[in-house]
């Protein structure tokens, strides 16, 4: 990975992470908001593959978190968890699925919050045990899906020159 | 379409896992530095949030506003009715707390003293689905510490759970994790009228807050008001509005009422808020 394309990423986790401390705040529809950080891990995941996204989804969590009053570092495990999942299930795929973007942002969306809600809970924030969070993280999920139009451009354009294509099943391509 | 090796560096996954274990746990602790740097970050974006706000709230206005026409209209004709009650009860209420301020000095209560608070806006939300704050823009420079009460217009807000230098965060009183100590009027067993503590605490996503710790033989009668008791122990001065009850519950074998409290200040829609320091005891004349 060139030092152009880590750049890049910086600026893409910082852009991220001031647009959901200030802008999504106001943007919130039935009084959810996307998970934009989520939804960039999960869309850089989808280019770098298991392990860069693991670390990006790592560096995105954290600084998510500074803006959270829940834990320290429960959405950088939650987002380093799903970048790697994404990229697991991106490099196993045989061939390029239609509507890749919303697909993985709802379906990741939906995952990742679950698994934040699941590590918040084992960390002792009860607020997340209550039916709403059913209803927090399923429309969440929607709206990341919606999101994912506009965020894996953005993540195409960021790991420019970070792919790292492998000959394996070259026959399904 | 781009496929990748499978991954001989899987041990850095199990190394970012165990760092976020060994974050979180250090956090819940309170240990270590992490909340001097939420409070650098918070600081540097402070501005930027407070542009944000700006430019994207009519947006978010607009929004709402469509979303919510059906409802606006029937609140809004409410309020009218209300502003009718008001204007006719106000001219009572001025005598009533010139009455309330003399016998409060008597008695050597704390009083809020309303010259001291701090006057802050709102610039945003909570970031996250699971937390129910707000930031403003006046932080430890213009004397907001952790802890304060925040009120609006009709009464309470929440308190202040972190303050740096250019904003705070306040937690709303339907956070979960939000409690006071609180009044509410009631009939007592002798049938006098009287008053009754309990604790009002948040409620996950829901906009009413409950009441714990309330006599079980206290009658507590839908509608009463109910207000912060500024006992000893509570940070918040007391006699500050918090709401009217709106649902009193008393199952068979239960050990206490459920008693639901709807806040006096719109929670979704604060623009300015007033801070205030901590009760003191005022010397009498």
């Amino acid at each position: 990975m060139t030092w152009t394309t880590r750049l890049r990423l910086v600026l893409l986790v910082v852009t991220t992470t001031v647009l959901q401390a200030t802008l999504f705040p106001d943007l919130r529809f039935f009084d959810v908001a996307p998970d934009l950080g989520l939804v960039a891990t999960i869309a850089v995941a989808y280019r770098v593959g298991p392990e860069r996204g693991a670390v990006y989804g790592f560096a995105n969590g954290l600084a998510i978190d500074l803006f959270l009053q829940t834990p320290f570092g429960l959405s950088a495990l939650s987002f380093a968890v799903i970048g790697y999942g994404v990229g697991i299930v991106q490099g196993g795929m045989s061939r390029e699925v239609r509507f890749a973007a919303p697909l993985f942002g709802g379906i990741g969306g939906l995952v990742g919050g679950s698994l934040f809600v699941a590590v918040a809970a084992l960390a002792g924030e009860d607020q997340v045990l209550a039916m709403r969070t059913v209803y927090v993280v399923l429309l969440a999920g929607v709206y990341d899906a919606i999101l994912a139009f506009a965020v894996f451009p953005a993540a195409r354009w960021a790991t420019r020159g970070a792919e790292a294509p492998v000959v394996r099943g070259v026959g399904s391509l | 379409m781009v496929v990748y090796r499978r991954g001989s560096r899987r041990p850095i996954v199990i190394l970012l896992v165990v760092t976020s274990i060994a974050l979180i746990t250090l956090d819940v602790r309170e240990a270590g530095p992490i909340t001097g740097a939420k409070g650098v970050a918070r600081d540097i974006v402070s501005p930027v949030a407070s542009a944000a706000d700006r430019v994207f709230s009519p947006v978010g206005d607009w929004i709402g506003g469509v979303v919510r026409a059906g409802s606006l209209r029937g609140e809004n004709e409410r309020l009218k009715r209300d502003l009718e009650e008001v204007r006719g009860s106000d001219a009572q209420q001025q005598a009533l707390e010139s009455e309330n301020r003399e016998l409060r000095e008597l008695l050597d209560l704390p009083f809020v003293a309303d010259s001291d608070a701090i006057n802050a806006q709102v610039v945003s939300g909570p970031p996250g689905n699971f937390e129910w704050t707000v930031r403003l823009d006046k932080g430890t420079s213009s004397g907001v510490t952790e802890g304060m009460a925040v009120v609006a217009g009709k009464g309470l807000v929440g308190e202040v759970v972190d303050a740096t230098g250019d904003g705070a965060t306040v937690r709303l009183m339907t956070d979960p994790e939000f409690g006071a100590g609180v009044v509410i009027a009631a009939m007592g067993a002798d049938g006098q009228e009287t008053r009754t503590s309990g604790f009002a605490v948040g409620r996950t996503g829901e906009d009413l807050v409950r009441l714990t710790n309330v006599d079980p033989a206290a009658q507590v009668a839908k509608d009463a008001y109910v207000w912060t008791s500024g006992a000893n122990t509570s940070q918040f001065p007391g006699s500050i509005p918090v709401g009217r009850v709106t649902k009193v519950e008393k199952r068979a074998g239960a050990p206490e009422q459920d008693i639901l409290v709807e806040p006096l200040v719109d929670l979704d829609s604060l623009e300015f808020v007033k801070v205030l320091p901590p009760p003191t005891i005022q010397a009498p004349p």
